[in-house]
């Protein structure tokens, strides 16, 4: 009786029972068709956005440096004002998941004296319209599939209890859970059936970028995640349409919890975590580095402090009267000081908004516990590569491409410009082909997944806890059969 | 009457008897109040951000002008003063934030070049932003028809499935019945939006003017507009679940497909490779400037300000006439891109307002936001009113850096100040037309009901 091949048998019967239920079921079929042909254009959205921003990307950023090599002779400070600009290249599985490009800027000036915000992104372009996000193959498997689950199976028990049958699958010699077993398999078929083209086409759009072995590791773990997050779903409906009375009732129940998840949940969740740790606006923060900055002087002001005393130092050092005297270019050492100073000063005030990101995020974070869809995208993001600690690492990266250079050409005005006729001199043009290139790189994949383990918790809680529900209804089940047949 | 009456107060007993409704209930009016307490505080958050930006650029005056001597060249110091070019957002903003979280409206604007200063990004965190935000319109638009579906979708089905349809019928012809049904589930989710809307109002301190009143106005339409597709769908023939497939399904695709779908058909329609355009053009129209002889910048400045093509500058010293004319250099070069940029995202904005309007309830959102002056037309209409802002600076410098006035010359309290940008259209320009998409949609769903329950 309770061998595993008569086990196993029972259960894929009952899933199949549970098949042809569903493949009589109109809404299911629509709604299977919807999510599939949903998925498919939402892959081929995303991937059309992100070619077209890496070819744009590339296309400037080549610009950008060709005008920076064909730069004619320039004094290094007129260099230092010139600038740079970078532009943040598209995360490894951007296409999957573009989780918060969009909100983060895709270029900065790179300039001397000043740290510019990354502008342009996405969302300053968008209408207002997108308030569920943009469709992607991700925002499909998150918010979409878990209804296609609830409406395929809602009724998969409750319907066999409605109608009576349930009794009889207990007198014919199923165990409880072996039915429940087999509901479970059933609906994760209709969802896997459903995840199955828009997987395939994520991985053949995937083509290119699949050169390195580290986008497949990616892309692998990312379809564990997701498997998870659904598997979740599928446990927690079947669990639902066990316990309710009606089918009625089980649909309207898990319904509600895909609203509470999916919808209400990560709303409230980041609402409360701006409301808890406020960040300064735009204007407030700028007033800051202000003050902060005619704190630390300027080399351009007359009698600074600061910069009165970085003089008599000098000509202490090397024993001159003037400034002009001095076998460095003063004003190269001034500006490279000054750069040093200011550039603390706008690193720390900008250390100060990421730590307020970070209290923000550990919100989301802890949120993940009562919405796995926010456990399931954070980690999904950290996967893609395209999280916030990857806009982070462009934005420090960028500030320490930055100061290099910077600093690079201050030494080249302080050894190779003489102090008399200092602005009238020029630096050949050999020099600007001896600057770094900007490069970023991506988050590494096992650092995103440890960065994580709260929400790694979460969508193990999410697993964990239908899990252990259905084991006790089962229980309840068997109950229930007896009721039904005495 | 009696009668109506006493069927009304037992049907709204029955249904606040439900747990599911009370708990809806109690978590609608506790979001509702909770996000009308946050649009107060955004509203105090937007204000001082404004005083933020105005007292920065007296402090920073006053620390400029007592660090420079007073003989100091205008240009000079004029190089560090941001003017303060604050936005004030209408109260109603509280109640429909739309895209305010990722914009600026009180940006400071140096005499620089201004192209590079346009588009500053607000501090925002991405995680939050993209997790979306909270806010009454989203409440009253996206989760208040969820409310009314789970109230309406089992209406008739409800009394036929559970055997009492007959019965209670005997009682009451069908019509009435209906009736006092749909008005005791109206007067609930009315008490409920009226509630929300009331907290909004009174915590975010709105005056009730015309565009308080239109949004208003949106939302009731928008709230009968679901009641009619409830009814329309409950009239159908079909038992309580399907009901509350097919209206959960609609609700997925008029809340999330539509907006997600017509966005990204937007996007592929309307790309902007101008932003990084006009970036890359600004900074190498300035820069190549310095290379030039100052006659050539200087040129290409009288052709855009002809009334000062008398001033000359001299061609071998460094003057701040010049500085700021080869600034003036880079908005040139950029200019084309600008214009396009800011072309394409009209474009955007007017298309999706176009065809929002087959999906009634994002036409409804994107009219709250405009209502709100929290969409992307506010945000251009507010770059253009930057725009002229530092055109009118220009003006007013332009003639002390030719006679390289001292600083003391500059007489600072006739400065110009920012003028806000002005709503682009009228209140009923931006209601009407989701208010007839509303009205006919709503018609739309109840007459289709109607044929199909006769049939």
């Amino acid at each position: 009786m309770r061998n595993a091949p008569e086990g196993l048998r029972n259960t894929l019967l009952i899933a199949r029972r549970q098949l042809g239920a569903v493949r009589q079921d109109g809404y299911v079929l629509f709604l299977l068709g919807l999510v599939v042909a949903l998925g498919l254009v939402a892959a081929l959205g995303a991937r059309h956005h992100v070619a077209s921003e890496t070819e744009q990307r590339d296309r400037y950023q080549a610009m950008v440096d060709r005008q920076w090599l064909e730069q004619p002779e320039r004094h290094p400070h007129r260099v230092i004002h010139y600038g740079f600009l970078v532009f943040r290249e598209q995360a490894p599985l951007e296409f999957v998941d573009p989780g918060v490009s969009d909100y983060a800027g895709t270029s900065i000036y790179l300039e001397g004296h000043r740290q510019n915000t990354a502008n342009f992104g996405e969302a300053r372009h968008s209408t207002g319209m997108t308030r569920f996000g943009r469709l992607t193959p991700a925002s499909v498997l998150a918010l979409l599939l878990p209804l296609l689950v609830v409406v395929a199976g809602f009724a998969a028990v409750s319907a066999e209890r409605e109608g009576g049958t349930l009794g009889v699958l207990l007198t014919q010699g199923a165990t409880p859970a072996q039915i429940l077993a087999g509901k479970v398999l059933a609906t994760g078929a209709v969802g896997a059936l459903a995840t199955l083209p828009v997987a395939l086409a994520v991985g053949v759009m995937a083509g290119p970028g699949l050169d390195s072995p580290a986008s497949v590791t990616r892309l692998g773990v990312l379809a564990g995640i997701y498997g998870i997050y659904l598997a979740g779903w599928v446990l927690v409906t079947v669990l639902v349409s066990a316990v309710r009375t009606s089918s009625r009732s089980a649909l309207a129940q898990l319904l509600a919890l895909w609203v509470v998840i999916c919808v209400a949940t990560p709303r409230v969740a980041a609402s409360v975590a701006g409301a808890l740790y406020p960040l300064p606006s735009r204007a407030e923060l700028t007033a800051q580095v202000e003050q902060a900055l005619n704190e630390v002087g300027d080399s351009h002001r007359p009698d600074d402090p600061f910069f009165n005393a970085l003089r008599e130092e000098y000509l202490e050092r090397y024993q001159v009267g003037a400034v002009e005297d001095l076998p460095v270019n003063w004003r190269g050492v001034l500006s490279r000081e000054s750069e040093a100073l200011t550039s603390r000063v706008f690193e720390d005030h900008r250390q100060e908004l990421v730590k307020g990101h970070l209290r923000q995020n550990k919100v989301m974070a802890w949120s993940g516990f009562l919405s796995p869809y926010l456990a399931a995208r954070d980690l999904s993001m950290g996967i893609a590569g395209s999280g916030p600690e990857a806009t982070e690492a462009f934005l420090a990266q960028a500030e320490a491409h930055r100061y290099t250079i910077i600093q690079r050409l201050n030494e080249l005005h302080i050894r190779e410009i003489r102090n008399e006729n200092d602005r009238a001199q020029r630096l050949s043009r050999e020099h600007w082909g001896q600057f770094p290139v900007f490069g970023t790189e991506p988050p590494p994949l096992g650092g995103a997944l440890a960065d994580r383990p709260v929400s790694l918790a979460a969508l193990g809680l999410w697993i964990g806890l239908p899990l252990t529900g259905l084991g006790l209804a089962r229980r309840r089940l068997a109950l229930v059969g007896t009721e039904r047949s005495s | 009457m009696r009668a109506w009456a006493r069927l009304l107060a037992l049907d709204l007993r029955r249904l606040t008897r439900s747990a599911g409704t009370t708990a809806a209930i109690i978590l609608l009016l506790g979001l509702g109040i909770y996000g009308a307490w946050r649009a107060g505080r955004n509203a105090e958050a937007a204000r001082s951000s404004l005083a933020a930006a105005e007292t920065a650029y007296d402090d920073q005056l006053d620390f400029l002008l007592s660090v420079y001597p007073p003989t100091t060249d205008a240009g000079e110091v004029l190089y560090y003063v941001a003017f303060p070019a604050p936005q004030p957002p209408l109260p109603v903003s509280a109640l429909a934030r739309g895209r305010a979280a990722v914009e600026t409206e009180s940006l400071r604007i140096r005499l620089l070049a201004l192209e590079g200063q346009l588009y500053e990004h607000e501090t925002v965190n991405p995680r939050l932003a993209a997790a979306g935000y909270l806010d009454l319109a989203f409440l009253l638009i996206a989760l208040l028809p969820l409310f009314i579906i789970a109230v309406s979708y089992d209406l008739i089905s409800g009394e036929r499935e559970g055997g009492t349809w007959n019965l209670v019928r005997l009682f009451a012809p069908r019509r009435r019945l209906l009736a006092a049904k749909l008005a005791s589930r109206a007067m609930l989710v009315g008490a409920v939006a009226a509630v929300v809307m009331a907290a909004g109002a009174l915590m975010a301190g709105i005056d009730l003017d015309g565009r308080a009143g239109w949004m208003f106005a949106l939302v009731a339409l928008h709230t009968v507009f679901w009641f009619a597709l409830c009814l329309g769908v409950a009239m159908g023939n079909r038992s309580s679940t399907a009901n509350a497939m097919i209206l959960a399904g609609v609700w997925v695709v008029l809340t999330i497909l539509a907006p997600a779908a017509l966005s990204l058909a937007n996007a592929v329609l309307h790309p902007v490779p101008e932003a990084l355009e006009l970036t890359v053009q600004q900074r190498q129209g300035y820069h190549e400037a310095w290379d030039l002889p100052p006659s050539a910048t200087m040129e290409s400045f009288y052709r855009d300000y002809p009334e000062w093509s008398g001033q000359a500058v001299p061609e071998d010293v460094f003057t701040w006439g010049w500085y700021y004319a080869m600034n003036h250099r880079g908005d040139q070069a950029a200019r084309d891109a600008s214009r396009a940029y800011r072309e394409v995202l009209r474009e955007r904005d007017a298309w999706a307002r176009r065809w929002s309007l087959f999906a009634p309830p994002l036409a409804t959102q994107l009219a709250l936001d405009r209502l709100a002056r929290t969409d992307l037309r506010a945000q251009l209409d507010y770059q253009d009113a930057v725009r002229r802002f530092h055109e009118r600076l220009k003006d007013h410098f332009f003639p002390h850096f030719f006679a390289t006035a001292p600083i003391d010359a500059v007489a600072w309290d006739q400065v110009p100040t920012f003028e806000p940008a002005a709503p682009a259209d009228s209140a009923a320009q931006a209601g009407v037309p989701p208010a007839i998409a509303l009205i006919l949609a709503s018609g739309l769903a109840l007459g289709v009901g109607v044929r199909r329950a006769r049939a």
